[in-house]
């Protein structure tokens, strides 16, 4: 009773936004879209331009958490549509069996590589990279070889797989390029490991800009923001010749949500400049289409990788526990 | 004969069944949320416990880590606090105290954020401090910087507790000692340590659990999965892994080593009081004060308060630049409006806090039996070491149906966090309840001062001062909440701390600077409002109490 009175209080005075709208489209989604300064605001004053519809971002803690309120939530969930796994998570998500189909059409996708999904359409892109400050490194290393064999006063921040996407990014990346030979070079690599944090932001906030390491493992695209928006070219992103694991961010609609057309024209909506056009500078990765002249300069600036690393998701679920394992073992031995 | 008088709420079994009830509250929502885990685990995989090394790793160096943390926390606290206690008039002592009691109530990630920039690699002091081979020396990642940041978090409550401890010593006999010209050794062993004794245990208890339990700390400074906590191990569980039963394992592995030296420390009789009444009464200038001893006693204050001030003046010089902008009211800012909404869940929780605390000790003193006189303080002890997030999944699961992004996930985070700062609460409100004279009391007895009346006459003058700082840290610990909130406050109209993480999350490096110089300002703020209401009634409680006693003569 109490909660219930409480909840009244709290919602008649502040948290209720939505009054008498026809429908409503509920999106699950990580904090940093839905910012004042990431793409969510933008994308729904477009959408709900044409749709007659009111769009509510729910922002949980991270993309992981995405997929952890939709196991948590099941069939009872309020989501119509989860935007923000990616190709290391999605492939659990499917697994729930809480997803359907999108009917989208993907001819407009422009991609590193072929996407054939059923279930999910990519609305963004970009490669794990490690990025470093130019006033501390001046040669960064050129190659994930010449990181790992690097002395170990050369420090890199990095992220933990098991809770962060980057951090599983790096995971597969080593994994992609070395095999079964990873354990090893992790342990070559633990001595310029400064930290390991729970999530991208944590390290990247206090600690390197902070300049408590020289590089941080981050994305390719993540000098952008810098160079256009705080106007500095300090922070540039190191190139190795292995070349660099792909990230693709992805949508997919939920199986039990009663607005199922609303949530399949978003995710068409998603595919056209209107959406896309928000993503370079307010999500800092690659649109998934292409933008042509829209596409900001400062994205020609960055580094564009030879080789694309990529593992299939059924691959990913099937291995990822067992490489958290060798990981761990490799890191507390 | 005289037919007796009722005046309101005079009926023991109004003190005694709300508390009674609170606690069985409590234990029930305990119960439901590790519940929920266990029914939806399959078994309790114990033997990974000693199979796994990794697992192995985490239980010892959660151990090994509080116990190093609890020991350099306590170690420093006791010099400080007889340092504070000797010199009680110095410039700048209360605005110390302030921070002191701010220190536990302070965000993690803004703190972590001080810390960086003071010891870390290029840190303000580590040039300084190690300026040869600094980097071999020092290295704030690892074990080093977890118990850095846990004696900056717990060494100053420690202190502030141990400091009440200390000034509650009789004045008469202080006075006493003072006249046989006792010196600092015998001092202590005379004086002071019976008192600090007293609370030893419970104390160090509480800190060992905290430190147990960090959770923030440990992801951001540990180095990686040589130094995992359990708290953290349980995190990792539940958020990628999905495991239940492994969390429900660890959260069981938790409880019970942090349960049984709960008992411990209760059997041991640290039920009396962690924090002694106070006593406001302004010492004589001290013998002690004045000898050579007292530059140590300086030095130790000056050490420190910089040890305490620098990171916060690390995050303040961040957080500066911004602030103007970010406030202005114009602006139709965020910051603002995401404070409306972290006070809206703070009050609550705060307030709840309190009152169930007044309520679960009004139950102990009234109970018939032993055993249930007991029970309820112990249980509000409970939210210590249940991990919060093992709750939260917990409750998640089991009022899933009714939940979903609704708003009652909101109250709910208010619930959890009023649940979390019950244990603080209670031990700021326990001493100086149970400090009412019995002569006193026995007096209202016999004048039938009872119920609604004696809380009026004899308990509110006195407990005003601490339920203003029980308060001040229910609603403070509740406004640096992030786990909860990410669990059940889905909401794209953000509280301070989610605003602060959405920052970090895109770039925004001098905004979220600003966010957390903005939560620094408003629980010091809250600390002085709290600081403020409690003086008033402190300089004419002695009037007030006087007055009773007059009345009752």
């Amino acid at each position: 009773m109490a909660i219930r009175a409480l909840s009244f209080i709290i919602a008649t005075s502040l948290f209720c936004s939505t009054t008498a709208h026809a429908s409503e489209l509920n999106i699950y989604t990580y904090p940093s879209f839905v910012a004042e300064w990431g793409p969510g605001p933008a994308i729904k004053t477009a959408f709900e331009a044409r749709c007659q519809c009111v769009v509510n971002f729910v922002a949980l803690d991270s993309s992981v958490d995405i997929l952890q309120r939709l196991r948590l939530e099941g069939d009872s969930t309020e989501a119509d549509l989860v935007l923000g796994l990616d190709n290391g998570t999605m492939e659990a998500a499917r697994k729930t069996g809480l997803l359907d189909s999108h009917d989208t059409d993907l001819t407009a996708l422009e991609l590193p590589i072929d996407w054939q999904d059923e279930t999910f359409v990519p609305y963004d892109w970009g490669y794990f990279a490690f990025v470093y400050d130019t006033e501390q490194l001046s040669s960064p290393p050129q190659s994930m070889e010449a990181l790992i064999d690097a002395p170990d006063d050369l420090k890199i921040i990095i992220q933990d797989p098991r809770t962060s996407t980057p951090g599983l990014g790096l995971l597969l990346w080593i994994r992609h390029i070395y095999g079964e030979q990873a354990p090893e070079k992790w342990q070559a690599l633990k001595g310029k490991i400064l930290t390991t944090t729970k999530s991208w932001s944590d390290g990247y906030f206090s600690l390197f800009m902070n300049g408590e390491a020289p590089m941080i493992l981050s994305y390719s695209t993540s000098p952008a923001y810098h160079m256009a928006i705080d106007n500095t070219e300090r922070y540039q992103a190191a190139e190795f010749d292995e070349g660099h694991y792909l990230q693709v961010e992805v949508a997919a609609v939920v199986a039990n949500s009663d607005q199922q057309a609303l949530a399949r024209e978003f995710l068409a909506f998603m595919l056209t400049p209107a959406f896309q056009n928000h993503i370079p500078l307010k999500n800092v990765m690659y649109p998934a289409i292409d933008l042509g002249d829209d596409m900001p300069e400062v994205f020609d600036r960055l580094i564009e990788p030879e080789t694309t690393r990529y593992f299939p998701p059924a691959t990913v679920s099937a291995n990822r526990r067992a490489w958290v394992d060798e990981w761990l073992n490799a890191m507390t031995r | 004969m005289e037919r007796p008088v009722h005046p309101p709420l005079s009926n023991p079994r109004w003190l005694r069944w709300p508390g009674i009830v609170l606690a069985a509250g409590i234990l029930c929502v305990a119960s439901v949320g590790v519940g929920a885990l266990l029914w939806q685990s399959a078994d309790l995989p114990f033997r990974d416990l000693w199979t796994s090394p990794y697992l192995r790793n985490v239980v010892s160096f959660s151990i090994w880590q509080a116990t190093l943390s609890t020991l350099f926390s306590i170690l420093l606290a006791i010099p400080l606090a007889r340092a504070l206690d000797r010199h009680r008039a110095f410039p700048g002592r209360s605005l110390l105290l302030r921070l002191m009691e701010l220190s536990l109530v302070i965000p993690t990630i803004v703190a972590v954020s001080g810390l960086v920039g003071i010891y870390g690699r290029q840190g303000w002091l580590t040039g300084w401090l190690f300026p040869v081979h600094g980097q071999q020396i020092w290295n704030l990642y690892g074990l080093n910087g977890i118990v850095l940041a846990h004696v900056f978090f717990n060494a100053p409550l420690a202190a502030r507790i141990f400091l009440v401890a200390l000034e509650s010593v009789p004045e008469p006999q202080r006075r006493i000692a003072s006249q046989l010209g006792l010196g600092n050794i015998w001092l202590w062993r005379s004086l002071e340590w019976p008192a600090v004794k007293a609370i030893l245990p419970g104390l160090a208890t509480l800190v060992f659990t905290l430190c147990f339990t960090s959770f923030a700390i440990v992801m951001t400074l540990g180095g990686g999965p040589g130094s995992t906590t359990l708290e953290v191990a349980i995190y990792q569980a539940l958020r990628f892994e999905f495991d239940f039963s492994r969390a429900a394992m660890l959260a069981i592995v938790q409880m019970l080593i942090c349960g049984s030296l709960w008992y411990l420390a209760v059997r041991r009789g640290m039920d009396s009081a962690l924090v002694p009444a106070r006593h406001l009464a302004m010492a004589p200038r001290r013998k002690d004060s004045v000898g050579p001893g007292r530059f140590g006693d300086y030095l130790l204050i000056a050490g420190f308060t910089l040890f305490l001030l620098l990171p916060l003046i690390f995050v303040t010089l961040k957080g500066v630049p911004g602030v103007a902008g970010a406030l202005s009211p114009l602006q139709d800012s965020v910051l603002l409006k995401a404070t409306l909404r972290s006070l809206l869940i703070a009050l609550p929780a705060g307030l709840i806090s309190v009152i169930a605390a007044l309520l679960i000790l009004g139950a102990y003193r009234v109970s018939v039996s032993p055993v249930l006189a007991r029970l309820p303080a112990t249980l509000a002890h409970l939210p210590l070491f249940v991990p919060p997030l093992v709750l939260g999944t917990g409750l998640f699961l089991a009022l899933r149906p009714k939940l979903g992004m609704s708003t009652e996930g909101l109250a709910l985070v208010a619930l959890i966090n009023a649940l979390m700062a019950l244990p603080f609460v209670l031990q700021l409100i326990r001493g100086p309840l149970n400090a009412i004279d019995p002569m006193t009391l026995r007096q209202a007895d016999q004048l039938n001062i009872r119920g609604w009346y004696r809380w009026q006459q004899l308990y509110w003058p006195r407990l005003r001062r601490p339920l203003a700082l029980s308060l001040a840290y229910g609603v403070g610990l509740s406004l640096g909440d992030f786990g909860v909130i990410a669990l059940f406050g889905a909401s794209n109209q953000p509280t301070i701390p989610v605003l602060l993480y959405q920052q970090l999350g895109s770039y925004q490096m001098q905004a979220a600077a600003t966010t957390g110089l903005w939560l620094l300002i408003l629980l010091l703020g809250l600390f002085a409002v709290a600081a403020t209401f409690s003086r008033t009634p402190a300089r004419s409680s002695p009037k007030d109490t006087k007055g009773v006693h007059q009345c009752l003569m």
